[in-house]
């Protein structure tokens, strides 16, 4: 096969080989492809600076961007999709375009703007692993970045601030981690027994929302209701990262666990939607305006519930 | 607008039925109207005609100052202003009209994440064809964006608005990108929807959804609208049963309806 490949990417914590959500995607996916990986961590270097993570070096190319670094990796014949029909294909395009949209800005959002966990865990955790004196800029200036981003493409201007838009980005990301939960149903895989290039981008979307010891998010509370995710981030860690070696995947579950399951699954998602009403609840009522008579806030959630529910 | 608000015109919305005035503002159509909001305000227009509720098309200059979003379409129904095809699907189902009601939970998932791929490919595409190519910024967009006003406030505006959509590139890595890289994209986005679409007449079946019209919309404004160049035409044609899909369309509700 190809020259030896070299992976640049944000270290290890929390459980997780990589915190960072583009690094996870690609080592998750060089774990399915059979590919072999010389992982570098760019923690305690300059590079935190300065390289654009995640980073592919093959030979003399370089490759970044998660879905160019994979795009790379199949021309060079490490293919996890290789079984996939042409319209599997195009659903993978469409729900990692989904994850794109719905539920990266709340993930930037959680760890990077929402004031608690930027100052108890994340900034702490990526001033530790950069060098004096980048701890003093790496972290804010990757905030910063976040936080553009987010005003950016969901940001209504001209009213550019955080708080109109926080409500609305976090109902986006329930939905979509909803979806994906209908998705997955009982399966371990979204596309048969092995996992493919969208296993690897939800994992490496979710996996850091479950694993990290968040302080205050109401999304990991809302994944955490979520078995079917969970389990999936869990079933990939103990599978292909708990040794250094990949393994087989385990075998599907038995039938009459998966009817419980499904039972299990719809329980789960009422519970879901009560939990989903009460926050719309709890959300209309904090940021609804001063002069709105407080006896109307109830009944707007409950028909908002019937019209704009997923389901 | 905030969720409060959100559900409070839902509210409200679920009072009344549908009036027979209801409006739809955009901009000018001749001189003004660009790419990206054209094909934003197809997609509306046929997910109205597609759920048989009757609206008045209406170009205003200044349609995207009015909107309450910043953009393009929105429609004034009865007292409420609603845009962008998201909002606007809520609020006719908060009156009673819905495509997507006959669609599963895994079906609804697919729908939406097929929604986010035209939104994050095709649109993404379109706005950076139209503001981020030199050749078509100065030949074409930039005439276009600040036609109904005088010198020197049309440059100022499309400057401004050049730079707001540079910045948002930027903020999601298209920055870097070639013409040619976006045009595979669209490629590869077209592709995929075609794969999706298969030999059916719809994307779900029988019935068209709200998927069928944002599609809809945005094929039929590349396939129609003339560029500096044929070529982001010219890789939506090569898939024939796309080009079906958008003469259906356009034949069974825009031909045989007067707007």
């Amino acid at each position: 096969m190809a020259a030896a490949m070299e992976l640049r990417c944000w270290g290890a914590d929390w459980g997780l080989p990589s915190v960072h959500t583009d690094s996870l995607v690609v080592l998750a996916y060089s774990r399915f492809s059979g590919a072999k990986l010389t992982v570098s961590h760019i923690d305690w270097t300059w590079k935190t600076l300065t390289a654009n993570s995640p980073e592919l070096l093959c030979g003399d190319s370089v490759v970044q961007e998660p879905a160019q670094i994979l795009s790379f990796m199949r021309k060079q014949r490490f293919n996890a999709d290789y079984e996939l029909t042409a319209r599997q294909g195009a659903d993978t395009m469409a729900y990692i375009a989904l994850l794109e949209e719905k539920l990266r800005p709340a993930l930037l959002h959680t760890f990077w703007v929402d004031a608690e966990n930027y100052t108890s865990l994340t900034r702490p955790w990526f001033a530790s692993r950069s060098p004096f004196p980048l701890n003093f800029i790496v972290p804010s200036r990757l905030a910063s970045i976040a936080l553009s981003r987010i005003l950016l493409t969901k940001g209504e201007a001209p009213l550019h601030r955080i708080s109109e838009i926080e409500g609305k980005i976090y109902s986006d990301a329930k939905e979509c981690l909803n979806l994906l939960s209908y998705r997955l149903g009982t399966a371990n895989h979204f596309f048969g027994n092995s996992p493919t290039s969208l296993d690897a981008f939800v994992f490496g979307f979710v996996a850091p929302l479950h694993k990290a010891s968040l302080p205050s998010s109401h999304l990991q509370s809302h994944l955490k209701q979520l078995e079917n995710l969970t389990h999936f981030c869990d079933n990939i860690l103990e599978v292909y990262f708990s040794s250094d070696h990949p393994c087989p995947p385990p075998p599907p579950p038995p039938a009459v666990q998966e009817s419980m399951d499904a039972n299990l699954q719809k329980l789960t998602q009422l519970v879901n939607k009560e939990s989903n009403l009460i926050e719309k609840m709890d959300d209309n009522l904090r940021s609804s305006p001063q002069h709105k008579p407080h006896r109307l806030d109830p009944k707007p959630s409950l028909s908002s519930a019937n019209s704009s529910s997923p389901a | 607008m905030s969720l409060a608000a959100e559900a409070f015109v839902s509210q409200m919305a679920a009072a009344e039925p549908w009036p027979e005035n209801a409006t739809l503002y955009q901009p000018l159509k001749e001189d003004q109207i660009l790419l990206s909001d054209s094909a934003s305000s197809f997609a509306v227009q046929a997910y109205l005609r597609m759920c048989g509720l009757p609206v008045q098309v209406v170009c205003r200059a200044n349609a995207e100052y009015m909107s309450p979003s910043g953009k393009i379409p929105f429609i004034h129904v009865g007292n409420q202003v609603v845009s962008e095809l998201g909002p606007i699907v809520q609020f006719s189902k908060a009156k009673g009209h819905s495509l997507s009601d006959g669609l599963d939970d895994v079906q609804r998932a697919e729908m939406k994440a097929y929604m986010e791929l035209v939104n994050n490919m095709l649109l993404t595409a379109e706005l950076f064809v139209q503001w981020c190519d030199e050749t078509t910024v100065s030949q074409i967009t930039r005439c276009r964006y600040g036609k109904p006003y005088s010198w020197p406030l049309n440059l100022i505006l499309a400057y401004q608005k050049q730079w707001e959509v540079r910045r948002k590139m930027n903020a999601i890595g298209w920055g870097g990108k070639t013409v040619e890289q976006v045009y595979e994209d669209v490629s590869q986005c077209c592709q995929a929807l075609s794969q999706r679409l298969g030999t059916q007449p719809f994307f779900f079946g029988k019935h068209p959804t709200e998927l069928d019209a944002l599609v809809f919309g945005h094929l039929f404004t590349i396939l129609t609208t003339q560029l500096t160049n044929t070529e982001l035409m010219d890789r939506v044609k090569s898939y024939s049963n796309l080009l079906s899909f958008c003469r259906r369309i356009e034949q069974t509700y825009f031909d045989s309806k007067d707007s």
